[in-house]
């Protein structure tokens, strides 16, 4: 951390050329990680990061720059550095740094600092045993890991504001690789959080998680090509909210809509979707994996109701990109680590629940696809255009659950989609991933109810849907 | 930097071998937005990585600082990652390769060139960028990214390598809009000699990228021969040679287990790894210290060579073809310049070849349609109709499926136009007989 004295320092050269706004992140980290691979603990790892990054703002433009060389020389000679991009009058003096103070909605009770190797690897086990007492031939390779992060950040800023805050997270994985004379499929489960090991033993059980992998493997080894067209796709709770994140998520970020590059830009207050879809982005719900209790300007975390009924209420704002559109942040400032400039990106984003039963949707379906979890995605938020990997899928047939299918992939466009979903269940769940865009890589939580859209293309291998 | 502190007292507390690795990387990168730079970035970073074999176990740690304080702490963690590891895996840290080739690619006149002038030339792009086509009606963004890096190893055996690289990139993406459509378009150049770079030919690729696919529509789903432009072949051929890391092969997790010698690609396909090729990517020694050299992954069609590093060369008996990448505590395998051979034919004329078909000239969401174990993928696309040897219309909104095996022992023509990618490949187009494409 840096002393006020020199943090003020550094801020008031950073102005020295007309800039409007200055603002140190300074961020030490430390984070382990343990694999356990067909059995045995195959690695253990420990990294720190540890730097500053300094950000200039005039007007609409940003500068900014980061070093791991913490001395008050190379603080200031990395801030005389970056001042040169402007060339006017000082216009603004910081001459004193008040305390932001931010809740603490992610409250850890035991450090993972406090845990031993043995501890962790004890989690990790139990999930790799549960996989190992399978004794299934089919399964050939199978890694178990777990990584914990403890994250320390300081802001200042020439508003004469300041913060700390101190942050843990931690992910336990599992993957599996099966094979018969058929071939070979992977599964995949990565639960994570921003709470202690208790949530590993009481809120997800790392056995379930690591047997559900198999399953996903193994059912996806058994199952036919998807066949390919238009048809009702019908989308799983939890991760099936990825969809919704690439497609509608990124388009509504102020860095695309501030500059006119979204297409949802412009469109505040009109109907987007269809009216029975409400979506969120809530970065205070507690100890989840995408909250934030104070963004990296300094703005608290918020809940924003992204689309209220179909309509295009609010967008993820973070002050710099705000300029643009006449608004201030809304707590959406966010960065991997003090290698990247911040801006605008989602927590915890979800579509609402509605009013349907899951099971009255698929009743519904006479004949589609039922996606129930994808293994990412991506999206050009100026187009919209979107693509999906399904990582388990099923057909519907006659309103019931039929044949898994592999290799499906969803394409389309978000505003489209957004207008064709016509059911959404009342089954909210969440599911943990992370977010990679301008900003570096960052921990956000997807979700939904389950939902149906009356028409996507969907890629396959298949042939025509019969 | 000196590490003797770290030396001397991993010593002591029984790390029999141990290694440091140090590299310095600084960057510099601006965009534009609207004729004014709206983001502006200058850094300098450090990275320290050490690691050592206590008790015959390979451990490790990783910062962005490193001080004769937390030499003592560098040490410590090393034994406490070492001792949890129970696989018997071979580990080694290297005492050197006989002989390492000089790899000159670093470019001492790149950094030398004014701030200015860089700034200049992007702006010059955003403008003629902007009057390309009438249908473009935004400039997302021009911008200018520039790193250098240099890296030292040491270690406990003697061995002490350093090489540098350095490279810049222009890159701009544009909108345009037609009706109701709108498209995006981006191309990126890069290299390490400035006076090589001709803006005008970025602005004409960009435009061309941007406009190209306006005016699109789907086409019938169904089975067709295709024309795969050069930056599709180089990211499936990518995942294709992914399959020839030797670990995934020894962990029985890989499409080419028991295909040394034996036919993965048709006869057309020949695959080369080049590290001491003057590129970019150029490097002397992987991140074991081991001397890279270049060498046929395919040759005809015909799987030469499993990649490795120290450990799974010592499981297989092999030495390491010097393709290894740290990474926390564990040793991974990649190539580091793959090119694809190219052919005698032009674009031109593998559209004649084929008559009638599409040409697929982007694939996207790789990392979650193309799974590279099985090597079954079902990918976005973009591209075009061929009809009568001649480019018919754009498509929009079509997926292509496929299986990489298959794929590629359906190529039947090689191109002629190789192109350079920064993920560190070179390849031309290719022509397969079937392509599962999914339109209306």
């Amino acid at each position: 951390m840096l002393s006020k004295k020199l943090a003020i320092e550094v801020l008031n050269k950073m102005l020295e050329t007309g800039a409007d706004y200055s603002e140190i992140f300074f961020e030490d980290s430390i984070g382990t990680g343990i694999t356990i691979e067909n059995g045995k603990v195959s690695t253990s790892s420990t990294g720190i990061t540890s730097g500053v990054g300094l950000r200039i703002l005039k007007e609409n433009r940003c500068v900014y720059g980061y070093t791991s060389d913490l001395t008050k020389k190379g603080l200031m000679s990395l801030a005389d550095s970056l001042n040169k991009s402007f060339n006017g009058e000082r216009i603004l003096t910081v001459d004193h740094l008040d305390l932001i103070k931010a809740p603490n909605r992610n409250p850890i009770k035991k450090s993972y600092k406090t845990l031993t190797q043995e501890e962790k690897i004890a989690l990790i086990r139990e999930g790799t045993n549960a996989i190992e007492e399978l004794k299934d031939p089919r399964i050939v390779r199978y890694i178990g890991s777990f990584g914990s992060n403890y994250r320390f950040v300081a802001v200042y800023n020439s508003k004469g504001k300041w913060f700390k805050k101190e942050t843990e997270f931690a992910r336990l994985a599992y993957s599996v690789v099966v094979a018969d004379e058929t071939g070979m499929e992977t599964g995949f489960e990565g639960p994570g959080c921003q709470d202690d090991i208790s949530y590993f033993r009481n809120k997800v059980k790392p056995r379930e998680s690591a047997l559900k992998a198999v399953d996903t493997a193994l059912l996806m080894l058994s199952a036919k090509e998807c066949p390919s067209g238009k048809m009702p796709v019908v989308i799983g709770n939890g991760w099936g909210g990825v969809l919704f994140h690439e497609a509608c998520g990124h388009p509504l970020e102020a860095s695309a809509v501030s500059r006119g590059l979204s297409c949802f830009a412009g469109k505040e207050g009109e109907m987007i979707a269809s009216p029975i879809v409400t979506a969120v982005d809530d970065s205070t719900i507690p100890n989840a994996w995408g909250s934030i209790d104070i963004d990296d300007e300094g703005n608290l975390g918020t809940k924003r109701v992204l689309i209220k009924d179909g309509k295009l209420v609010n967008f993820m704002i973070d002050d710099f990109n705000g300029r643009r559109m006449g608004k201030e942040g809304n707590g959406s400032c966010r960065r991997q680590n003090y290698k990247y400039c911040p801006t605008s990106r989602m927590s915890n984003t979800y579509i609402d629940n509605g009013k349907s039963n899951p099971e009255d949707i698929i009743k519904a379906t006479k004949l589609g696809l039922y996606a129930v979890s994808f293994n990412g995605g991506s999206v050009d938020p100026t187009t919209g255009e979107f693509n999906f990997g399904c990582s388990e899928a099923y057909i519907i047939r006659d309103g019931k659950i039929a044949e898994p299918v592999k290799g499906a992939t969803l394409i389309g466009k978000g505003e489209d989609i957004l207008k064709k979903i016509d059911m959404v269940g009342n089954d909210l769940a969440l599911a943990q991933g992370m977010c990679g865009a301008a900003s570096g890589s960052i921990r956000t939580n997807v979700g939904q109810p389950t939902i149906r859209v009356s028409e996507i293309l969907v890629g396959g291998r298949g042939g025509e849907l019969k | 930097m000196k590490f003797d502190r770290f030396f001397e007292l991993a010593k002591k507390a029984g790390i029999e071998e141990a290694e440091f690795t140090f590299s310095s990387t600084s960057s510099l990168s601006f965009s534009l937005f609207h004729g004014e730079i709206d983001s502006y970035s200058n850094n300098k970073s450090y990275s320290f990585y050490a690691r050592g074999i206590y008790k015959g176990k390979m451990g490790s740690i990783a910062s962005d600082v490193y001080n004769n304080k937390m030499a003592e702490y560098f040490v410590e963690q090393i034994i406490a990652n070492a001792s949890v590891v129970e696989n018997d895996d071979p580990v080694f840290i290297f005492k050197g390769s006989k002989k390492y080739r000089k790899i000159n690619t670093f470019n001492r006149q790149l950094g030398n060139i004014p701030v200015e002038k860089k700034i200049e030339i992007a702006k010059q792009i955003e403008k003629e960028l902007k009057n390309a086509d009438p249908r473009i009606v935004e400039v997302a963004t021009v911008a200018y990214d520039e790193t250098s890096n240099s890296t030292t190893i040491i270690n406990t055996h003697g061995l002490k390598l350093s090489q540098k690289s350095n490279f810049f990139a222009y890159y701009g993406s544009a909108v345009a809009k037609e009706k109701e459509q709108t498209k995006t378009g981006f191309e990126l150049y890069f290299g390490n000699d400035f006076e090589k770079f001709v803006p005008t030919d970025l602005v004409k690729a960009i435009a061309k990228e941007t406009v190209s696919q306006l005016g699109g529509f789907p086409c019938e789903s169904s089975t067709y021969k295709a024309v795969l432009a050069p930056s599709v072949v180089s990211s499936l051929m990518s995942a294709y040679i992914s399959s020839a890391i030797a670990e995934d092969v020894q962990k029985n997790s890989s499409l080419f287990i028991g295909k040394l010698g034996q036919k993965v690609a048709s006869k057309k396909v020949t695959v080369e790894d080049l590290p001491i090729n003057k590129t970019v990517f150029a490097k002397s020694f992987d991140d074991e210290g081991v001397a890279t050299s270049n060498r046929a992954i395919i040759k005809n069609g015909v799987l030469q060579t499993y990649l490795y590093n120290l450990t799974t060369a010592a499981k297989d008996g092999v030495e390491s073809t010097g393709n290894g990448v740290t990474s926390g505590s564990k040793v991974y395998t990649a190539p580091t310049y793959l090119k694809m051979k190219p052919g005698k034919k032009s674009q031109e004329e593998l559209f004649k070849e084929i008559g009638n078909g599409v040409y697929i000239t982007d694939v996207s969401g790789l990392h979650a349609g193309l799974n590279s174990r099985t090597g079954n993928f079902s990918l976005q696309s973009t591209g075009f109709l061929i009809k009568d040897g001649k480019i018919d219309h754009p498509l929009d909104i079509i997926t292509v499926s496929g299986n990489l095996v298959k794929l590629f022992n359906s190529v039947s023509y090689v191109g002629n136009d190789s192109k350079e990618f920064m993920s560190g490949t070179n390849c031309p187009s290719v022509i397969v007989s079937k392509l599962v494409v999914s339109g209306k």
